[in-house]
């Protein structure tokens, strides 16, 4: 390439186009690629954070097969992610109820984003009120039912319920905004020749609905389940002890916890690790699931 | 299909640095001329530590930068500035890091600043000063070089519901004479009660939380955490077993508390400030708070177990200066001047957020006339006699003690009988307290040798 082009122009020109793709290849490598290499051998070594660190070899990943507590936080993440077949499957509904003529369309839209640009942890500690097992909205509100509530985020069976709960209502618009906008982009005319072959609504939203929005599934699917695994501020907020018997720690917390507060930087380091491999894997096996369709992303 | 794999690896790298991204460096010691003062608080701390403050630059000349974090995020924050090279020139510290933070060469040594600076150490509780010295294996000790000064001391007293007490008509505890575990439970037994008639109880004996509630108890019973140096987990003794399974039985039992679940603090803090609960442990943070309730309430000693002796434990945090600050004649002037100036520690206890460090200032605070809560003096006792650092506070990190916490709910629920979980505990305790033992030698021993 570089052999093809002689004129002083071209050089030139082709010199300026390597600054250019330099940039975010530097940035990546000084703000990425070195910080994850150094993260790497910290995860090697007994770090407390602070000091002097020895290398340990690969007693912090030995330490991770062993550590129930470890086990257990990761059980909890993927634990969370029934949420996300709930949520989708919730916001595409909305979506379409959305996309229809219904009156206050707008303020309906508008009402359920708003979760969405609110700061995290001011959601958490309303949340965190609204579970309370004595004066909490939610009790009061099943009380209505006659319906004895639990007290959700100290009880070691419904703490994660109630914590994929909010989880759902506070990701609800993000989906809906994006299947809204994948449903109004399918062509109208699909519709219009389906309804001619005398397909009913259902088989309308089966055949032409679902695989038209198929590539916003799969990219919700993907980044849901990235950003669940880092699951951290509510959980933080919410049950700052890890709720009763670790029954809510994410994994990230437990990291958190390791490396910080119990200054154990190498092993909160190597778990981290372990997790982002974690993260790589069922990406990968994700996006295998999704070959047949790999057209969409063309 | 090379796009789709190009996006993958690409996600997945996104992926893996967004969760690795947590740990940098960078490079930089400030030499600007100014202090930087790294602390946490509350709204009230803030205002008053940052009226102290600007006196202290009125009166030195020296510029402070003021660094205020939540509690919550304070720890991580002051990491964050530790691995960016970037250490506050005076910070807060806390007992149970101290340690780590002198083995890691973060804490400068104050002990001849101070000298120099002419404060009255003697004037000084002994526990809060004694709590920043460390000898290299023991902290707490008299002999051991200063790493900082208390900011305060934090004594936890119980504390009880005069206005219900007296319209229960029972008489009220004496101060001097702790009750027995057997005399407070019917004192609890009586103001447990339904007092509008709806079928409900709707007011309680107390509320305790195990995990800030029951070191007393344990103590008191003649139980312990740990051997004296730290090296033992001694929670499997029946004594332990007795004091947890006392608080247990006061719900599950006895039924003078909101029920068990009901037992997260939040719960228990709200009904006691609601004049629900007749007794419920009292810290000096709580006095500027409790003071504006509708009742009156005043402070007694912890209920004494079997040794007859009431205990508590003392919080405590420290005020040191970084090894590495360009200024430390100036940084180790403002640890003493929030730590042992007299007009700085009035401002302070002005503002209710603690008791005084100066034993002079806290013997007229205490017989102060009207006083409230009326028995101050109950805190200092705790200070001067009978109260003990948290278990945890001079170990190389909480995670061994912790540890007790994490599974304990089903003894609070009264599935599990106190003594058979303690068996069960001890071992993933003591192993945990070994490994931080063995931490602390280790991170001593590299810090010997690298400087």
């Amino acid at each position: 390439m570089l052999s093809s082009g002689t004129s002083r122009l071209h050089r030139s020109e082709h010199r300026w186009a390597l600054l250019f793709v330099a940039a975010p290849v530097v940035g990546y490598l000084l703000f990425t690629l070195y910080p994850v290499a150094m993260a790497f051998y910290t995860s090697l070594t007994n770090s407390n954070g602070l000091g002097v660190a020895r290398f340990v070899g690969l007693d912090n990943y030995v330490r991770v097969i062993s550590d129930g507590y470890f086990h257990q936080s990761l059980f909890n993440t993927f634990f969370y992610m029934i949420g996300i077949p709930i949520g989708l499957a919730l916001s595409l509904a909305l979506a379409i109820g959305m996309s229809r003529a219904i009156p206050a369309r707008t303020a309906l839209r508008t009402i359920y984003y708003v979760p969405v640009i609110s700061s995290l942890a001011a959601i958490a500690i309303l949340w965190q009120w609204a579970y309370n097992g004595d004066f909490g909205l939610v009790n009061q509100v099943l009380a209505w039912f006659g319906i004895d509530g639990p007290n959700w985020l100290a009880d070691k069976d419904y703490a994660k319920p109630a914590i994929i709960a909010m989880a759902i209502w506070k990701g609800l618009g993000y989906s809906m905004i994006l299947y809204l906008a994948a449903i109004q982009s399918v062509p109208r005319t699909l519709y219009e020749a389906a309804e001619l072959d005398g397909a009913n609504g259902w088989q309308q939203f089966r055949a032409i609905t679902l695989p038209m929005v198929r590539p916003v599934t799969f990219f919700l699917v993907v980044t849901n389940v990235i950003g669940g695994a880092q699951i951290f501020t509510e959980i933080n907020i919410m049950t700052p002890t890890g709720g009763p018997e670790l029954s809510t720690a994410s994994a990230v917390w437990y990291i958190w916890r390791q490396a910080f507060k119990y200054q154990q930087m190498g092993y909160g380091t190597a778990m981290a690790i372990v997790l982002g491999l974690l993260i790589l894997v069922i990406t990968l096996i994700q996006f295998r699931l999704n070959r047949r369709n790999s057209f969409v992303l063309d | 299909m090379k796009k789709s794999r190009l996006a993958a690896g690409m996600v997945a790298a996104i992926a893996l640095s967004t969760t690795l991204a947590a740990c940098g460096a960078g490079s930089n010691t400030d030499d600007d001329g100014k202090l930087t003062f790294m602390f946490r608080g509350g709204e009230d701390e803030k205002a008053a530590y940052e009226e102290a403050i600007s006196r202290f630059e009125e009166e030195t000349g020296v510029t402070v930068d003021v660094v205020v974090t939540d509690a919550d995020q304070y720890a991580t924050k002051l990491q964050a500035a530790i691995a960016g090279n970037n250490v506050p020139d005076v910070f807060y510290i806390e007992q149970a890091s101290l340690q780590s933070y002198v083995t890691s060469g973060i804490l400068l040594d104050i002990t001849d600043h101070v000298a120099e600076q002419d404060v009255d150490l003697d004037n000084m509780w002994e526990y809060g000063v004694n709590s920043y010295r460390y000898d290299g294996k023991l902290q707490g000790t008299p002999e051991g070089r200063m790493y900082g000064l208390p900011k305060d001391v934090g004594p936890f007293a119980m504390g009880y519901n005069k206005t219900m007490l007296e319209a229960e008509g029972i008489p009220l505890p004496s101060v001097d004479e702790p009750y027995t575990w057997d005399q407070w439970l019917e004192v609890l037994k009586a103001t447990t009660k339904d007092t509008d008639g709806d079928g409900e109880v709707d007011q309680w004996g107390t509320g305790l939380n195990v995990q800030w509630n029951s070191q007393g108890f344990a103590w008191s019973n003649g139980a312990d955490w740990t051997n004296e140096d730290h090296t033992e987990v001694t929670v499997d003794t029946p004594e332990m077993a007795e004091a947890l399974q006392y608080i247990a039985d006061l719900s599950n039992v006895h039924k003078v508390t909101p029920n068990a679940e009901q037992a997260a603090t939040l719960d228990t803090y709200q009904r006691w400030m609601a004049g629900e609960l007749a007794f419920f442990p009292v810290g000096p943070w709580d006095v500027s708070v409790y003071n504006e309730l509708d009742f009156e309430y005043d402070l007694i000693p912890f209920p004494a177990g079997s040794t007859g002796e009431p205990a508590t434990w003392i919080g405590s945090l420290g005020i040191g200066a970084s090894a590495t600050t360009a200024m430390p004649e100036e940084a180790v002037q403002l640890v003493t001047y929030l730590s042992a100036d007299e007009t700085a520690q009035t401002t302070l206890v002005e503002a209710g957020i603690q008791v005084p460090n100066l034993k002079d200032m806290a013997a007229e605070w205490a017989a102060e006339e009207g006083a409230e809560p009326a028995n101050r003096q109950e805190f200092l006792d705790v200070v001067e006699d009978y109260g003990r650092p948290m278990p945890a506070a001079f170990t190389y990190g909480a995670a061994w003690y912790d540890e007790l916490w994490t599974n304990i709910q089903p003894v609070i629920d009264g599935q599990q009988p106190a003594a058979e979980y303690l068996a069960e505990v001890q071992p993933r305790m003591q192993a945990l307290l070994d490994e931080a033992n063995a931490a602390a030698e280790q991170a001593a021993a590299a810090n010997a040798s690298d400087s």
